[in-house]
């Protein structure tokens, strides 16, 4: 990954200017306020510090993102694997359609009983509600996905005779891809919104359970201090979202460029 | 005859407007060409003639009402190798390279790859593209486009070429370069050409015999011939027949036009 000196201007410093501004805004503010709940940003920091100091913070960060990745993962390939489908089929997106507008609207903290009913006080409740945040919404974003493929293009390999499969693999599947991947940014967004209240309803454990006994003991430090770990871990993994994004996407013409 | 379209009827049912009701539409109305082995016909009329639809059944893309397409004896049921299509929106594929979209239809095939290349590349050379192998669509121009759209076309080694509109979106010098370029490689290598078009200069200029056809239904009113020998050159346009086969399409598609506007307005009266 190169970066160039204008990317770097026009990109990078502002990103970089307005979190320092906005750390050191919040800092003033809380010095001026000096509220108990109302922490330093320098407090939150160095709270962070210690906590992973401590090996079973440690502990509850890798359980955490362990969930986080199996459920983010299964979201993945079942959202996808049926996202494709339902564009392709649409007798599959007739059958489905219902269900998974019935789920991607509803809370998905309703369902939290029920996962824990079938797994019980165990990771896969966890995971369980982890896809459910994540999945319905990438089903619909695939699907949509595999529905914008440019006709012509289709009818291109028909007369040069694809067959169906060739259709989906060489076709459907990178003309969606860059929608897919905007999807999945959200959908892991979405995926971390499950983990933290996956752990904070069903089982005691985890970044939940730890901000919760914080929430409970009024230490706002700590309850923010697992805050900005948790958005830490999400703008980490949504670097590493976009960095594939710009490999397996480049093809896509960047219209800001030429505006 | 290598190409029999046969009585070759198709309608459409289309749907009501605010200004017109539902009604059935004949785009395609008894249509009877013979087409013979490596000729070249072009096919003009106004827009909404059906010619558009009659190259896509000869394409095997869309079936008919009634009637029966024969390409090389053997019965039009969908589409086939031996025919191949250039589009006028170029249908590339934006994520493949240059050099990846020529080689498309050998890809289908399962050609292996070092193979399919080889042939690609002979073809950029071809279309005067040496260079753009490696280039993105996006990075090319429209003119550029059309050739690595014909160069997919001609890697399949096709029996027929069926081009629709191919060049209707280009500017007008870009447009002649093309024309120019397509009589070269036809010189080259001679196939038998369907090429749908609404520009009179290239209905003439390309072809050997030139269909011309008339909306609503869609009818062949007029088959020509053209009388300009091979290998032809644009020179062709200074002569005195030329402006008069010029003079008696546009007449044609003239009147086809007017009655085509009186229709909509008489439509737009209900």
């Amino acid at each position: 990954m190169s970066i160039n000196r204008s990317e770097l201007r026009s990109k990078h410093l502002p990103y970089v200017l307005s979190l320092v501004g906005g750390l050191a805004l919040l800092e003033v503010f809380a010095r001026i306020l000096d509220k108990p709940y109302f922490p330093t940003a320098s407090g939150v920091f160095s709270r962070l510090i210690s906590l992973f100091a401590e090996g079973e913070f440690r502990i509850d960060l890798s359980r955490s993102l362990q969930n986080l990745f199996l459920g983010f993962l299964i979201a993945c390939i079942s959202g996808i694997t049926i996202g494709i489908l339902c564009g392709r089929y649409s007798l599959i997106e007739h059958v489905l359609r219902p269900y998974i507008n019935t789920m991607v609207t509803a809370p998905s903290i309703l369902f939290v009983p029920i996962y824990f009913v079938v797994f019980g006080v165990s990771r896969w409740a966890i995971v369980a509600l982890i896809v459910d945040y994540a999945v319905f919404f990438l089903i619909i974003s695939t699907t949509t996905a595999v529905r914008s493929v440019d006709r012509e293009i289709v009818e291109m390999s028909k007369v040069f005779g694809a067959s169906e499969r060739q259709r989906m693999r060489l076709i459907l599947l990178p003309s969606a891809t860059p929608l897919i991947f905007a999807a999945l940014r959200i959908a892991l967004a979405r995926a971390i919104k499950g983990m933290i209240n996956g752990e904070l309803l069903i089982a005691v454990v985890g970044l939940g359970s730890r901000s919760q006994n914080f929430a409970r003991a009024f230490d706002a430090e700590g309850v923010f201090a697992v805050a900005s770990l948790v958005v830490t871990v999400a703008l980490v993994l949504g670097a590493l979202l976009s960095f594939v994004d710009g490999r397996v996407n480049s093809w896509v013409p960047d219209i800001r460029r030429k505006g | 005859m290598y190409i029999r379209i046969e009585n070759a009827n198709k309608s459409f049912q289309k749907a009501a407007t605010r200004k017109q009701p539902a009604a059935r539409v004949d785009v395609l109305d008894q249509i009877n060409i013979d087409i013979k082995e490596n000729e070249f016909v072009t096919i003009v009329g106004p827009s909404g003639c059906g010619k558009t639809t009659l190259l896509r059944a000869v394409a095997g893309l869309t079936g008919l009402d009634s009637g029966e397409i024969m390409v090389a004896g053997e019965l039009v049921t969908g589409p086939s190798p031996d025919r191949a299509m250039v589009f006028q929106t170029f249908a590339l594929m934006p994520w493949a390279s240059a050099l990846r979209n020529v080689a498309f239809g050998l890809e289908l095939r399962g050609v292996d790859k070092s193979e399919r290349e080889e042939i690609a590349r002979d073809l950029i050379v071809k279309v005067g593209l040496k260079g753009f192998e490696n280039s993105l669509p996006s990075e090319l121009s429209g003119g550029m486009k059309q050739r690595v759209g014909l160069a997919r076309a001609l890697a399949v080694n096709p029996k027929v070429l069926l081009m629709d509109e191919p060049f209707g979106g280009l500017d007008e010098q870009t447009k002649r370069l093309m024309q120019e370029e397509l009589l070269r490689l036809w010189e080259l290598e001679r196939k038998t050409v369907v090429f749908v078009t609404h520009s009179l200069d290239e209905a003439i200029l390309l072809a050997d015999r030139c269909v011309l056809m008339s909306a609503r239904p869609g009818r062949v009113s007029e088959i020509l011939d053209i009388p300009f020998g091979r290998p032809r050159t644009r020179d062709v346009e200074r002569d005195s027949t030329y402006i008069d086969i010029k003079q008696k399409i546009w007449e044609h598609l003239r009147a086809s036009q007017i009655e085509e506007m009186t229709l909509q307005s008489e439509g737009n009266v209900h």
